[in-house]
C-alpha cells in the first residue's frame, strides 16, 4: 500500500516541478488527440447529419455497420494502420509510421464511427416540429441545416466528448503506430503502460492524474455549454 | 374588380405512407381574407396548412401562390408565408432570440429590439419580463404565444395558424384574436386558421370551411351523423335517438356510413307541422342562437335526443319566436341526406 501513497506524492511533485518527460507525454497526447478529433468531427458530424436526417436506400444497413464499428478494438486499428503506413504498405511513402500524425490517423478511425453514430442519433431524436418551425420562420436549405445542428448541439457535444474519451484513453493505436518513442510519440497512456512495467508507479500515477484532470475539464466545459 | 387569388389550389392530392390524406379539387383563397378550417382529427387541416406553407409538397396537383407555382424554399414562399404549427417548437434560446430568429434569417437587424418588444406586447406578453427567459421557463400557453409573436414580427403576407388557441387561457384567446385581426388591419395579412374552437373561428374568420377525410364538405357548420343504420323496409333507413325519435335517411352505402345533413336542408318550425309533405319531422330543444356573420343568417343549435343539430334560419323568417330552451320542430327530406 505504501508504494501507492509514495507514488501519489512523487506524482504531485513531478507535476508541480514540471518534469520534462511527463510534460512531453502530455503534450504528445494533446497534440495527437487534437488532430484526430479535428478530423473525426469535421467528417463525422456532416456524415452523422446525413445518416440521421435523410431517408435513403441502405440507410439501416449503413447504420448497422457504423454501430458495429463503434466497438472496433484499438489493437486491430493499430494493426491496420501499421500495415498501411509500413514501408511495404500502400501509404508507406508518406513516412507517417512512428509519427504523431500517424497515431492521429489511427485515432481518427477510432473516433469517427462514434461521432457519426451519436450525431445521427441526436439528429434522429430531434423534435419533429423543428423542421417545419425553421422553414416557417423563413430558413433556406443551408439555414435549415445549421439551425438543426445548433438545436441538437447537446447531442453532438455528447458525441464529441465520448469520442474524445475514447481516443484519449486508448493504448493500442499509440503503441503500435507510434512506437512509444520517448520525447516523440510517447503519449500518456503508453507512458503509463511502460512505467508500470518498469515498476515506476509515480510517473504512471502522475500521468493518470493528468488524464483524470483532462476528463474533468472536458466534462466541466460540457456542463457549462449546456447551461448556456 | 375581383383581386387575383393569393392561393389557387387545383386537383391537389396528398398521401402519407400511401394513404390519401387530402383530396382537394379546387379552392381559392382571396387576399386579406381570414379563412377558418374546422373538422375532426385527421380531416386534413394540418396537411393543408403544411402544403400551403411549403413545408410539404403535394403528391400531385398544383398550388399557386400569387399566380406562381408554390415552391418550397423559394424566397416568395419563405419570406411571405409563415406557419404557426400545431405544437409550436421553440428554439433552445431565450425568448428574445426566438422572436428575433426570423428577422435574423431575413437579415433585418434594424430596430430589431423594438420589433421584438412590439410583437410580444401584441400577444399579451410583458416584453421586459419575457425577453430574457429561456425557452424552458415558459408554460404551454406562453410558448404558443411566443411562437405566434415570432411569426407576427415578420409581418408575413400569409399567416397560417394551426390550433392557435389550443391549451391557451381565455384571456390569451382574446389576445390572440386581437393579434390576428390587427395583422389584417395593419399590413393586410391573409390568414388561414385551423381550429376545433368553432365559436372563436366564427368571431375571427370571414368564412369557415368544414373538412372531413381530406375533403371540403362545405362552409359553416355541418351536421354529421354516424351509423349504424337499420333498414325500415321501405327503402329508407333509420337510427333511433335516445328520446325515442328516429332519424330517417335514404339508403346508406354501408351500415356504418356517415351521413351529412346540410344546415340549409333543415327547416325550422315554431309549431309542429301538420302536413310535412314527405319530410321527416323531429322535435328539438333550442340550445343556442348565433348570428352567422358571413351570411347574415341565424344559426340555430338544437338538441334532439342525444344528437346536436344545426339549422340555418334566413333573416326575417316570419312567425318564429326563437329562444334558447324553447321547443321547435325540424323537418328535412331524407332523400337530401348526403353520404360521406
Amino acid at each position: 500500500m505504501d508504494f501507492i501513497l509514495t507514488g501519489l506524492q512523487t506524482a504531485i511533485l513531478l507535476l508541480l516541478q514540471g518534469d520534462a518527460q511527463t510534460y512531453s507525454a502530455i503534450a504528445a497526447t494533446l497534440q495527437v488527440t487534437g488532430y484526430s478529433m479535428s478530423i473525426s468531427l469535421s467528417v463525422g458530424i456532416p456524415t452523422g447529419f446525413v445518416l440521421g436526417y435523410f431517408d435513403f436506400r441502405g440507410k439501416r444497413q449503413l447504420r448497422f455497420i457504423v454501430d458495429t464499428l463503434m466497438a472496433l478494438p484499438t489493437v486491430f486499428i493499430g494493426l491496420l494502420v501499421y500495415a498501411l503506413l509500413s514501408n511495404r504498405g500502400p501509404l508507406g511513402q508518406l513516412g507517417l509510421l512512428f509519427t504523431r500524425p500517424g497515431i492521429a490517423m489511427g485515432q481518427s478511425i477510432l473516433a469517427l464511427p462514434i461521432v457519426i453514430a451519436l450525431s445521427a442519433t441526436a439528429v434522429e431524436a430531434m423534435d419533429r416540429q423543428l423542421r417545419p418551425a425553421l422553414i416557417s420562420l423563413g430558413a433556406n436549405r443551408r439555414q435549415l441545416l445549421f439551425g438543426i445542428l445548433w438545436e441538437v448541439r447537446f447531442g453532438i457535444l455528447v458525441a464529441a466528448v465520448n469520442a474524445y474519451g475514447r481516443v484519449m484513453t486508448e493504448v493500442g493505436i499509440s503503441m503500435m503506430v507510434g512506437g512509444n518513442i520517448k520525447w516523440h510519440t510517447r503519449t500518456i497512456t503508453t507512458a503509463i503502460a511502460l512505467e508500470t512495467n518498469k515498476g515506476l508507479f509515480s510517473m504512471g500515477i502522475a500521468l493518470g492524474l493528468v488524464l483524470l484532470l483532462i476528463a474533468f475539464g472536458v466534462n466541466l466545459s460540457l456542463s457549462f455549454l449546456r447551461k448556456k | 374588380m375581383i383581386p387575383d387569388p393569393i392561393f389557387d389550389i387545383r386537383n391537389v392530392r396528398h398521401c402519407h405512407q400511401g394513404q390519401p390524406v387530402l383530396e382537394m379539387d379546387h379552392l381559392v383563397i382571396q387576399p386579406q381574407s381570414i379563412i377558418g378550417l374546422i373538422g375532426p382529427n385527421g380531416s386534413g387541416k394540418t396537411t393543408l396548412l403544411n402544403l400551403l406553407a411549403g413545408v410539404d409538397t403535394p403528391t400531385s396537383g398544383c398550388i399557386r401562390f400569387k399566380g406562381g407555382i408554390l415552391a418550397p424554399f423559394a424566397d416568395a414562399t419563405r419570406f411571405q408565408i409563415s406557419l404557426l404549427p400545431q405544437e409550436p417548437y421553440l428554439l433552445k434560446r431565450k425568448v428574445y432570440h426566438n422572436v428575433a430568429y426570423g428577422l435574423m434569417l431575413r437579415k433585418q437587424y434594424r430596430n430589431q429590439a423594438v420589433k421584438v418588444y412590439e410583437a410580444l406586447e401584441l400577444v399579451g406578453l410583458d416584453s421586459e419580463d419575457f425577453c430574457s427567459r429561456p425557452w424552458h421557463a415558459l408554460s404551454g400557453g406562453e410558448s404558443r404565444r411566443v411562437a405566434l409573436a415570432a411569426r407576427l414580427v415578420l409581418r408575413p403576407e400569409v399567416l397560417l395558424l394551426d390550433e392557435p388557441t389550443a391549451g391557451v387561457d381565455s384571456a390569451s384567446i382574446q389576445r390572440i384574436k386581437e393579434a390576428v385581426l390587427s395583422a389584417r388591419a395593419e399590413w393586410g395579412a391573409t390568414m388561414i386558421i385551423a381550429s376545433h374552437d368553432w365559436e372563436w373561428l366564427e368571431q375571427v374568420c370571414d368564412h369557415v370551411l368544414h373538412l372531413y377525410k381530406g375533403r371540403i364538405l362545405g362552409e359553416g357548420r355541418v351536421n354529421m351523423l354516424f351509423g349504424p343504420w337499420r333498414s325500415r323496409g321501405d327503402g329508407l333507413h333509420e337510427k333511433p335517438l335516445r328520446d325515442g325519435q328516429l332519424f330517417i335517411v335514404s339508403s346508406p352505402p354501408k351500415r356504418d356510413a356517415c351521413a351529412l345533413v346540410e344546415h340549409g336542408a333543415l327547416q325550422v318550425h315554431g309549431l309542429q307541422p301538420v302536413n310535412a309533405e314527405g319530410r321527416h319531422v323531429l322535435e328539438a330543444l333550442i340550445l343556442n342562437l348565433t348570428l352567422e356573420r358571413s351570411s347574415g343568417c341565424l344559426l340555430l343549435w338544437a338538441t334532439v335526443g342525444n344528437l346536436d343539430l344545426y339549422a340555418r334560419i334566413p333573416p326575417q323568417s316570419p312567425g318564429l319566436h326563437l329562444l334558447p330552451g324553447k321547443t321547435v320542430w325540424l323537418s328535412y327530406d331524407p332523400q337530401t341526406v348526403k353520404w360521406l
